[in-house]
């Protein structure tokens, strides 16, 4: 039985609590527009959660990574991995929306799914039962739907919603469908029986079972925006308030990846090694039409939404190398943290630069080095990140990523393809970013530098540390990874 | 350590081997921002931090008397384990007097020298900047802070080089539109000082590379840890890397220290203000690539005592200081241009250094060829020192930088003419009362007596070269100080300038070091038996090198040169007379017109014709190294660059890339259906692939 304590208790417990008391105290006081106070509750609510899981961290309260487990949540370290980077990027949208509201309606209630979805991503980290892990799945979801369309007067906003929503519908109708399959063949919904149940299957059995791993990778694959189910993503990153944006790229999608390892990774190990080659070719599109299409982008936020789904392809490297080197998923779940960090602090500079200039086209962002330098200085850092150079930490994960796939070349042929793919592609990616950075620092004389919000540069300042930092010095945060990283290997059943 | 019982973390000496080399760093920092509030007193600022660097330098002085060393590390990159820190040893803590004290004296000269000069906050900086670095090499504890020295020297040398970089006529060096194979023979001052950059980083590279085979192997940069355990060599000699290894580092002393085949850029570096001249080859720079050598000489001599042979080191070293000896010495008897001939000359004293150094490694007492090279090291400090800033005097007064201007010069500067004669003789090795003398004369006992297969010829050419040398110090103080006053200096006069003697801030400087250098020796044999006496047990205890005393042989010579061996004894007498007499014959007496002497056969007139075309070296080099990769370059620019890579690949990958990108976005319709039919697409495509 789970503990009452246990993190992801007591997470719902603040974070639910306050996500729906917020609604509340706004009809109570029934005057519009004080923006800032809801999300200093919505901040608090935040900081206490992360505290939380800060706390049990080092009191050792936390279980090393559980594979397995017979309860529908455990309480792990893998779990508490994604809670912190999640936490972190909702964090990041609540500042990062201090200034954005300020013009809008109802921010109790904006503030308030925020929470909600919080929530939703954190329980999809900790689940261990498919119908606790689809029901996560949607609590992160529907609140997302709604906070896409929130600016319900702008037909852009309203569009990204209605695709979001449609794509969402759909794949969460396919997870369900692999639910029911696996359910149909094993008897039960706890990951651990139902893996236990695919590796003593019936031969003839087979390809019912791997229907369901196909539909689980192509459910889970809308939200980590995997090629070919991708298409969503730029309309929607792009029509989103830049905030949201924020929250969809830097952590819904890694739901979607603390998904797939509980899942496809951790489960499919025992069933049949083939399926790593699917996700190898589905890293290598995935990033290769992630950073082409960047390249051709006018606008900021869809090229920086191609440029998350380049990193999709990245990350999906270390799920494809995990059954045969021990790096690949922590390079994985490395990627992650950073990945979260920086695009989750690239586009909350993007909201920054749309609520005081009011332009997302990359050709009006001339000069912008000298009229917000704070938030360009930070944004040049999230994207040198994401390009991985040295010595920002960016650069270690893609080291150990792309060292993964090298590691592993011994036993699987195709491994060092996907480490020459993703070295190829991240100079292509340079391309981009340094189009980018080039606009903002070497064109445009006259500006005069303008007020910069001091919630977007708070954000900047904590991911510019976090990313220098960890870059300089990055033993730290390897070894929580480390710790984090849910040791696989083919002898181990549940 | 009983000091660390008050809280304090060093022991009182080891703070000051810190403080050497940090002193110089820490006001080349201030001084920019002291020439925004007083040009003026950048140059009190400089002389005061040289000199309590030179003093801290000095508070090291018992430690080295007493064979002790004084050894502090800090840890620099935990990540991979590597230390920086000081080592103090009788050797960095002589080389270090010789540098602070040298550099402190010409700091003074500089503030007359320099005055007036609108850049003069830049020319203290880079000075100051200069001695730290130099310092940094001297006192490190690893060839990896001797790197990042050796990279500071070289950065400041290649600054103050070219220092007056608008490139004024007067600036320049050569004879105006001399041409040698086609390659023009006079350099601007921005010229030389790339040139200089460029040479020595040939060098540079070398020793980078010699560096890091040895820590691949060894894991280490420490001197005192390569000592330590010595597996590393036997790993490295079994590989045969060893040597390879050992001659890689020597090259990063070539290219510093100018030696043969990298010594063309130290005449154009007489372009810079003439106290950077002394400074670069009398205290730093040049000077390094010697102590260098002598930091691993000892080193390679305990191996080869362990049984790992290295003695092809100790060759190459001997001869390419023989070489360079040799080669340049021959040059300073033709040039025209005062600096110059010191140049040369200071290249041919290095390779004396060289020399000895390397033959030290070739005999049974390394410790004789050791002290030889090192007091000549510094006693050629002193004299050249001197006799550089002597010559700058001369140049600031008459304006001109070719003794053929100057002539007849000593009834109006007394104190100079005095002062470059002592520091002169010194250069030559006057018998007795010179230091030059006695450290010339222990290198060539110590060639004589190493008892190796090349030690004759290493021996001729050191008497040779010795010849030249006193040959060239006579010419060129009798082309400036006798004879008939030029019709350069009688202009001046008609025009109204005074010739008159330098001031007091500049001729005590060199004056002091004239002194010095008649004055150490008069007891110059004692000051090289104390200094012997330090090295040996300074090889004993450091590097278990045990020397023989032998017992003291009665010789032919008299009571007061006991101990010296008399066939050096007898050649560099003779050296001196023949070197002297010449010159007295050309240059001072004027009994033979040595230009009619020249022309007067074919045979005199094409020797110095090679000779003062640089033995073509210089032009090949630039033919070689400068001319035909630019012709290179152009070529594949335009056949490759152009054709290939310019049509093919960058406009060939951009329409291609451009083209793909346009294929995605083709696919990014906006229609929602297209986009679930992909969606739906996929998922077959994924289940395919599984089932397959």
């Amino acid at each position: 039985m789970i503990e009452i304590t246990s993190t992801p208790l007591v997470l719902i417990a603040i974070l639910g609590t306050v996500g729906v008391i917020l609604p509340i105290i706004s009809i109570a006081r029934k005057e519009k527009g004080s923006n800032s106070f809801y999300a200093v509750i919505a901040f608090a609510a935040l900081i206490m959660s992360m505290g939380y899981v800060g706390y049990q961290f080092i009191n050792e309260n936390v279980s090393a990574s559980a594979l397995f487990s017979d309860d529908v949540i455990v309480d792990d370290a893998f779990g508490g991995f994604f809670a912190i980077a999640m936490l972190i990027v909702a964090l990041f949208t609540t500042v990062g929306s201090f200034n954005y509201m300020r013009k809008h309606n109802s921010p109790a209630v904006y503030y308030s799914l925020i929470l909600l979805a919080t929530i939703g991503m954190v329980l999809v980290a900790y689940s261990t039962d498919l119908v606790m892990l689809f029901v996560a799945w949607e609590l992160m979801s529907i609140p997302t739907y709604v906070l896409v369309g929130f600016m319900k007067k702008n037909p852009s906003s309203n569009e990204a919603a209605l695709k979001y929503f449609l794509f969402g519908a759909l794949s969460s109708a396919i997870i369900v469908y692999g639910i029911s399959i696996s359910y149909g063949l094993t008897g039960s919904t706890n990951i651990g029986e139902v893996i236990q149940g695919y590796s003593t299957l019936d031969p003839s059995l087979l390809p019912l079972a791997l229907l369901s791993v196909g539909m689980f990778i192509a459910g889970f694959g809308f939200k980590m925006g995997l090629v070919p189910f991708h298409q969503w993503l730029p309309d929607t990153y792009e029509g989103a308030p830049s905030p949201i944006t924020a929250l969809l790229a830097a952590a819904t999608k890694k739901a979607g990846f603390a998904a797939s390892i509980r899942i496809v990774i951790l489960g499919m190990v025992f069933l049949n090694l083939d399926w790593t080659l699917a996700l190898g070719i589905i890293a290598v599109m995935t990033m290769t039409i992630g950073n082409v299409a960047a390249i051709m982008q006018k606008n900021l936020s869809r090229m920086l939404a191609y440029s998350s789904i380049a990193h999709a392809g990245y990350i999906l490297i270390g799920l494809a190398i995990a059954p045969y080197s021990s790096l690949g998923l922590q390079g994985s779940l490395y990627q992650i943290m950073n990945h979260a960090i920086m695009k989750g602090a690239a586009f909350i500079a993007i909201a920054g630069i749309v609520t005081t200039l009011a332009v997302t086209n990359i050709d009006k962002l001339k000069g912008l080095g000298r009229k917000m330098p704070i938030t360009a200085l930070g944004l040049v850092i999230a994207l040198f990140a994401l390009a991985g150079i040295p010595p920002l930490s960016g650069f270690w994960s893609k080291l150990m990523l792309f060292g993964s796939a090298l590691d592993a070349s011994s036993v699987l042929w195709w491994a060092p393809w996907l480490a020459i793919a993703g070295v190829l592609n991240s100079a292509l990616s340079l391309a981009y970013y340094g189009w980018i950075t080039r606009k903002m620092y070497f064109e445009g004389e006259t500006e005069k530098r303008i007020a910069e919000p001091k919630s977007i540069i708070a954000v900047m300042i904590f991911s510019t540390i976090f990313l220098v930092g960890f870059g300089v010095y990055p033993e730290p945060l390897i070894k929580f990874v480390e710790f984090a990283t849910p040791v696989i290997s083919l002898g181990l059943m549940p | 350590m009983a000091t660390e019982s008050f809280g304090f973390p060093f022991e009182v000496g080891t703070l000051s081997a810190w403080l050497v080399w940090i002193l110089p760093f820490a006001a080349a920092m201030i001084i920019p921002g002291i020439g925004k509030l007083s040009k003026h007193a950048t140059g009190y600022v400089a002389v005061a931090f040289a000199l309590m660097s030179a003093l801290s330098a000095a508070t090291m002085i018992p430690v080295a008397l007493e064979a002790h060393e004084l050894h502090h590390q800090i840890m620099w990159i935990e990540a991979i384990g590597l230390k920086g820190g000081v080592l103090a040893d009788p050797l960095s803590i002589i080389m270090a007097n010789v540098v602070g004290w040298i550099s402190f004296l010409i700091m003074i000269y500089s503030t007359g020298y320099m005055k007036g000069d609108k850049d003069i906050t830049r020319f203290w900086f880079w000075m100051m900047f200069f001695i730290g670095s130099m310092q940094l090499i001297v006192l490190s504890d690893n060839l990896l802070q001797v790197f990042f020295g050796w990279e500071g020297v070289g950065l400041a040398s290649y600054a103050l080089i070219s220092f007056w970089y608008r490139d004024k006529k007067k600036d320049h060096v050569g004879v105006e539109g001399r041409t040698v194979l086609g390659m023009l023979d006079y350099y601007a001052p921005t010229h030389a000082g790339m040139k200089a950059f460029i040479m020595t980083k040939v060098g540079d590279v070398m020793m980078i590379a010699g560096m890091l085979l040895i820590f691949l192997f060894a894991g280490t940069f420490g001197f005192k840890e390569l000592m330590g355990d010595t597996q590393w060599a036997t790993t490295m000699a079994a590989q045969g890397l060893l040597v390879p290894a050992f001659v890689l580092l020597f090259g990063g002393a070539i290219g510093k220290s100018a030696q043969f085949p990298l010594n063309e850029w130290l005449l154009e570096a007489m372009t810079g203000p003439t106290a950077v001249s002394a400074l670069i080859h009398a205290a730093t720079m040049v000077k390094a690539g010697v102590f260098l050598v002598a930091r691993i000489g000892p080193l390679v001599f305990a191996l080869g005592a362990a049984g790992i042979m290295a003695d092809q080191f100790f060759e190459i070293v001997a001869w390419v200081g023989a070489i360079t000896a040799l080669l340049l010495a021959t040059q300073g008897m033709v040039n025209p241009e005062i600096k110059k001939v010191l140049a040369y000359s200071t290249g041919s004293q290095i390779g004396y250094m060289m020399m000895a150094l390397g033959v030290a490694g070739l005999s049974h007492q390394y410790v004789d060829g050791y002290t030889a090279g090192f007091f000549h090291l510094i006693s050629h400090a002193m004299f050249k020192a001197s006799l550089f800033m002597a010559a700058g005097s001369l140049l600031h007064i008459v304006g001109s930088r070719f003794m053929t201007d100057m002539g007849g010069l000593r009834k109006q500067m007394k104190k100079t003419y005095a002062f470059m004669w002592a520091a002169g003789l010194g250069l030559m090795g006057a018998p007795f009362i010179t230091t030059g003398f006695w450290s010339k004369d222990a290198i060539f006992a110590a060639v004589y007596e190493s008892g190796n297969e090349w030690a004759m010829p290493l021996y001729a050419i050191a008497v040779l070269t010795a010849v030249i040398t006193a040959f060239y110090t006579t010419r060129m103080i009798g082309m400036v100080f006798f004879g008939k006053k030029s019709k350069h200096i009688e202009k001046m006069e008609e025009e109204g300038h005074h010739i008159h003697e330098a001031s007091l801030s500049m001729w005590v400087p060199y004056g002091i070091l004239a002194v010095l250098t008649i004055g150490i020796g008069l007891i110059g044999l004692s000051a090289e038996e104390g200094l012997h006496h330090v090295f040996t047990d300074y090889l004993e205890h450091s590097f278990g090198i045990h020397s023989e005393h032998a017992a003291a042989e009665t010789s032919i010579l008299p009571e007061f040169l006991q101990g010296l061996n008399p066939v050096a004894l007898g050649s560099s007498l003779v050296a001196f007379a023949t070197g002297i007499g010449l010159g007295y014959i050309f240059y001072i007496g004027r009994w033979v017109d040595p230009v009619k002497f020249v022309n007067s056969n074919i045979f005199f007139y094409s020797i110095h014709k090679v000779i003062l075309n640089r033995w073509y070296l210089n032009a090949i080099i630039y033919w070689c190294f400068v001319v035909a990769p630019l012709w290179l370059t152009r070529g594949i620019f335009r056949y490759f660059e152009k054709t290939a890579i310019d049509y093919g690949m960058n406009d060939g990958i951009q329409k291609a890339v451009g083209w793909s990108a346009k294929v995605v976005q083709g696919t990014q319709t906006g229609v929602s259906q297209s986009y679930l039919f992909v969606f739906g697409a996929g998922l077959l495509f994924v289940v395919l692939i599984l089932l397959i």
